[in-house]
């Protein structure tokens, strides 16, 4: 007798009528129909309170963290419970966790398409009304601030937190070690690239695994080439958006400076959820980064004397000869956000309310961010600025300031803006032209195929 | 003399034995100095150069990070799985032998068979959606029901390959004497097939414990965080402290070397006894 | 006696694996109701350039981890069956990188390749400063390297206990004739493991589908999507595009190519994994 000859017998019928069975069940009604976690009252289970997940990286997390403390204080029998997360692992849970409608009652987040996706589903209150009741917190924060957090018409999120602009950071060491002065157009960035190789300093600091960074380069190509109408093309679903003569153009540019070595050596495999971009520059291993304003505060923190010392440069993005784009537009978030979560149980809800409207952007929180470099998105930010006595933190503030404040336009950041499943091609697509496997075309098909999606 | 017919390519063999062992322990080597080196140490000494001032430190951070509580979720979670699946696979693969010949049984085996092939990660999707109607997301029995359903099928074969060499004489003179067959899994089987349970029981333990992907999908709380998991998490909060995370590698990692350098034995025999027969 | 064990693997083994196929015809963004697509993702997905090359990237780790594995593991499995106290010794330390999680090994060679703070730079060799996890075909070498460092010494202790199996007659007779060391290795003992070769390649192959957490924890798919093998790109489409219509087709995709393989692995001669020989 062969064992195998019956059991493969048995083995093959069965896959057959395996998959009768799942022809079956597909044309009964045992397939999912219902909203999952429609059925679970509260978001996280019941009676244990509003809970609230933020990301860590300080020095927002210890401001984040003392808006809470100050909340949970005053607030003993209706705590805030919270969890922290780093960006990447935040990003990949939050999404499963309301999908299984156990989101935390307060959702932050960027706004716009992840915003979007929320609502679409139906995991996110409306707070139009609210917000119209509470019309001096309304009023306190930056009318634009809201654009991202608006979905037909209607306020899903209140912005929070600060105003973060992409800057052009700079080694002042890096320029003096080499003889040359800051790029003041694309034309002065490819001239520096091969001086600063030669120095054996890497031009440009990226963290290209996080592919948000790579992300932030094409955002101002795009809009010092082909101007601000090139992405907004792309964002209202015009067909073909992608194929537009100047976004072609700043995609040849874009693999124009990775192929003349403008990055460091590795970029592909450096995380810029560690900070070790941000190490690279104040290490002195390279000699410009752009990146968030919100790296501020930590490159001074652990940077050494690099930002105490004044060796830090910064500026916007130099324009590109012969583009469209006013030099005065810039990119970044305008915001980050707060949502309250559908799921929740009401006496969460309201807790949660609570708190956005006592300890977000109260006077402590936007001293704090002040302090720590950053612009909050409320009005009074610029009175507060004049009592800031260190001269390199004014300094950097009154920039974020201006830039934030003089942009023609202020577009926000592309993977935030756009849905989640055009944002993740994006981001794939982005990391192909950054390898240099695609051609701008190629980039450009691929992307045309999901626009609007 | 056997043992001298055995040793084809010796010469060669032992180059590869030891070139091979030098692979695998360099880097364990790395991982164990450098968890000892504070972070300045670690930028600027030789990567393989002992600590030149040892520091416990990052231990300290790490087992103040809730190490304890993640551990214990581990355990809670391969005990959990392990102990259930290996019992109801024995139970299996016995009515299985025992019962050969009847179709029901054979279509079972079938399925189970079928089972080998399929990966835990292509059914993650609906899986997700299962424990998110069973209101269990985000429990530690989310992570337990599906590692025991995806131990069976490996479960059941080794243990039916050890069940079926136990000879049909000794089932029968038991019977002869009134045993049940349950008497019979109980007296008979249950101590033959022994290193069996023990081969079937470490393979699953193994994939259990070092399992990422479920915790990932079915978890949120940091409460019900395993140690893959919150050695990720670790990882993204201190990824420029290489020690630190370095330390807890070698944290998350210690109680199995310290469970396999106690039980290597049965361990090595075991482990190989049911792919090598 | 059999209930328990087949209730659980249907509710959790069964059930999932017809969910995949159901929701494979559906629309569902992961966070609210669940549509009816008919064969829309089935066209989407096939049609799509992605998914030649995830099966390319997936089929090349299984190709060339099976091919670094295979003789190393045969060549160490003989070794390791001399009956020497050393040799017994070596395969103790042998055994410790199984006992490693794959998050714990990605973080660590992850740390260990970096080219700024790594390894090679620390020691200032050159040959070790590469770009690592960001040249395409250096990571999928790095990811092959791993999996081999990680599953070498539990198929060399397969094939050990293979060889110790084999009648040390054959070896006598084949002595006689004459056949020299190398012969005998060819002549005998590799034929006579044709059965755990099988069984071994079977665990290789069908295991190296589900190399999702290491490599999801060492290059997340990339550098861009040179190591996306299709059990990322599912966990891609579902979890961070929202997708998971077309990421329930990559994973039937999946389960039929691991029943594609086994069942031919099956056809070569073996069965699936333990050999079932009855008294052979």
């Amino acid at each position: 007798m062969d064992p195998n000859a019956t059991s493969r017998r048995t083995f093959l019928g069965l896959v057959g009528s395996g998959a009768l069975a799942a022809g079956l069940a597909a044309c009964g009604s045992s397939g999912p129909t219902s909203t999952p976690g429609s059925t679970t009252g509260g978001g996280a289970p019941a009676g244990s309170g509003a809970s609230y997940w933020f990301l860590t990286g300080q020095p927002q997390q210890g401001i984040r963290e003392a808006q809470v403390k100050r909340f949970n204080d005053a607030n003993s029998s209706t705590k805030l419970k919270t969890t922290e997360f780093q960006n990447d692992a935040f990003k990949q849970k939050i999404k499963t966790a309301i999908g299984a409608g156990q989101g935390p009652t307060l959702i932050w987040g960027w706004g716009g398409g992840g915003l979007k996706a929320y609502v679409e589903a139906g995991q996110v209150e409306d707070l139009t009304g609210w917000l119209g009741q509470n019309a001096t917190l309304k009023n306190s924060i930056f009318p634009s601030a809201f654009t991202a957090a608006t979905v037909n018409g209607k306020i899903y999120a209140v912005p929070g937190e600060t105003v973060t602009p992409i800057v052009l950071f700079y080694d002042k060491r890096a320029f003096e070690k080499i003889g040359a002065q800051p790029p003041k157009s694309w034309g002065d960035i490819l001239d520096l690239v091969p001086k600063f190789n030669a120095k054996g300093i890497a031009p440009f600091s990226l963290g290209g695994q996080s592919r948000w960074t790579n992300m932030m380069w094409l955002e101002f190509l795009f809009d010092r080439i082909g101007g601000s109408e090139v992405f907004q093309n792309i964002y209202d679903g015009k067909k073909d958006g992608w194929s537009d003569p100047s976004a072609i153009k700043a995609l040849e540019e874009m693999q124009k400076l990775i192929k003349a070595n403008g990055f460091i050596k590795g970029f592909s495999s450096i995380t810029a959820d560690s900070n070790a971009d941000q190490a690279l520059l104040f290490t002195g291993k390279a000699a410009m980064m752009l990146h968030g304003a919100w790296t501020y505060g930590n490159m001074k923190s652990s940077g050494g004397d690099f930002v105490t010392g004044g060796h830090l440069g910064y500026m916007n993005f130099p324009p590109v000869d012969g583009g469209k784009g006013d030099p005065t537009d810039t990119v970044g978030n305008p915001g980050q956000y707060m949502s309250i979560s559908s799921k929740a149980s009401q006496a969460d809800k309201d807790t949660a309310k609570k708190f956005i409207a006592n300890n977000t952007l109260d006077d402590a929180t936007v001293e704090a961010w002040v302090k720590s470099g950053n612009i909050p998105v409320v009005k009074s930010a610029k009175d507060k600025l004049s009592s800031i006595t260190d001269k390199n933190d004014s300094e950097w503030l009154n920039f974020v300031y201006d830039t934030a404040a003089n942009a023609k336009n202020f577009a926000q950041s592309w993977d935030q803006a756009l849905s989640p499943t055009q944002a993740e091609t994006l981001l794939d697509n982005i990391a192909k032209l950054f390898q240099l496997s695609i051609s701008p075309q190629q980039f450009a098909t691929n992307m045309n195929a999901v626009i609007g999606k | 003399m056997r043992v001298r017919k055995l040793l084809q390519l010796n010469w060669f063999g032992g180059l590869a034995g030891w070139a091979w062992l030098a692979i695998v322990l360099i880097p364990l080597y790395w991982i164990v100095v450098t968890s000892f080196k504070d972070q300045s140490a670690y930028f600027t000494q030789n990567p393989f150069a002992l600590p030149s001032a040892p520091t416990a430190n990052n231990y300290q951070l790490v087992i103040q990070s809730d190490f304890p509580r993640y551990f214990l979720n581990s355990v809670i979670v391969t005990a959990g799985t392990i102990i259930p699946a290996v019992a109801i696979s024995f139970m299996a693969a016995y009515a299985i032998i025992r019962g050969a010949g009847s179709r029901f049984l054979a279509g079972v085996n079938g399925l189970f068979l079928m089972g080998l092939a399929i990966p835990l990660q292509a059914t993650i999707i609906p899986v997700y959606l299962l424990i998110i109607k069973m209101r269990l997301y985000d429990s530690l029995l989310a992570l337990i029901l599906p590692s025991i359903a995806f131990s069976i099928p490996l479960s059941v074969l080794v243990l039916a390959n050890f069940i079926r060499d136990v000879p049909k004489e000794l089932f029968e003179s038991m019977r002869v004497d009134g045993a049940t067959e349950w008497g019979m899994m109980r007296k008979l089987a249950l101590p033959l097939t022994r290193p069996a349970l023990v081969t079937v029981s470490i393979y699953n333990g193994l994939g259990v414990w070092n399992g990422f992907l479920l915790p990932l999908i079915l978890t949120q709380s940091p409460d019900k965080r395993t140690l893959p998991l919150a050695l990720w998490t670790f990882q993204g909060q201190y990824s420029v402290n290489v020690p630190a995370v370095l330390a807890s590698v070698v944290l998350t990692t210690l109680p199995i070397v310290i469970l396999y350098a106690v039980s290597r034995r049965q361990l090595l025999s075991g482990l190989t006894a049911g792919f090598s027969r | 006696m059999v209930l328990p064990a087949l209730l659980l693997f249907v509710v959790f083994g069964v059930v999932p694996l017809v969910g995949v196929l159901v929701l494979s015809f559906t629309q569902w963004d992961g966070l609210g109701a669940i549509h009816a697509a008919g064969l829309s993702n089935w066209k989407s997905v096939l049609t799509d350039s992605q998914l030649p090359h995830s099966i390319l990237v997936t089929f090349e780790i299984m190709i060339l981890s099976w091919a670094v594995q295979t003789p190393m593991s045969l060549l160490l499995g003989t070794f390791l069956a001399g009956r020497q106290r050393y040799r017994a010794f070596l395969a103790v330390l042998y055994f410790i990188p199984l006992l490693l999680s794959s998050a714990a090994i990605a973080i660590t060679y992850k740390a260990l390749l970096d080219p700024n703070f790594g390894l090679g730079a620390g020691l200032k060799i050159g040959f070790l400063t590469q770009d690592w996890l960001g040249q395409s075909n250096l990571a999928i070498g790095v990811v092959i390297f791993i999996v081999s460092w990680q599953f070498i010494p539990f198929h060399s202790l397969i094939y050990q206990g293979g060889v110790r199996q084999i009648p040390t007659t054959l070896y006598e007779a084949a002595s006689i004739d004459g056949a020299g060391r190398v012969r005998q290795f060819f002549s005998i003992t590799v034929p006579q493991l044709k059965y755990t070769i099988i069984t071994s390649s079977t665990l290789m192959v069908v295991g190296s589908l589900t190399f999702f957490d290491l490599i999801f924890v060492l290059t997340a798919g990339g550098p861009g999507d040179a190591t996306r093998v299709l059990a990322l790109d599912m966990y891609k489409r579902g979890f961070m595009s929202n997708q998971m219509g077309p990421a329930s087709v990559i994973a039937a995709l999946i389960v039929l190519l691991g029943l594609a393989l086994a069942l031919l692995l099956r056809r070569l001669g073996g069965s699936t994994t333990a050999s079932q020989q009855e008294g052979a």
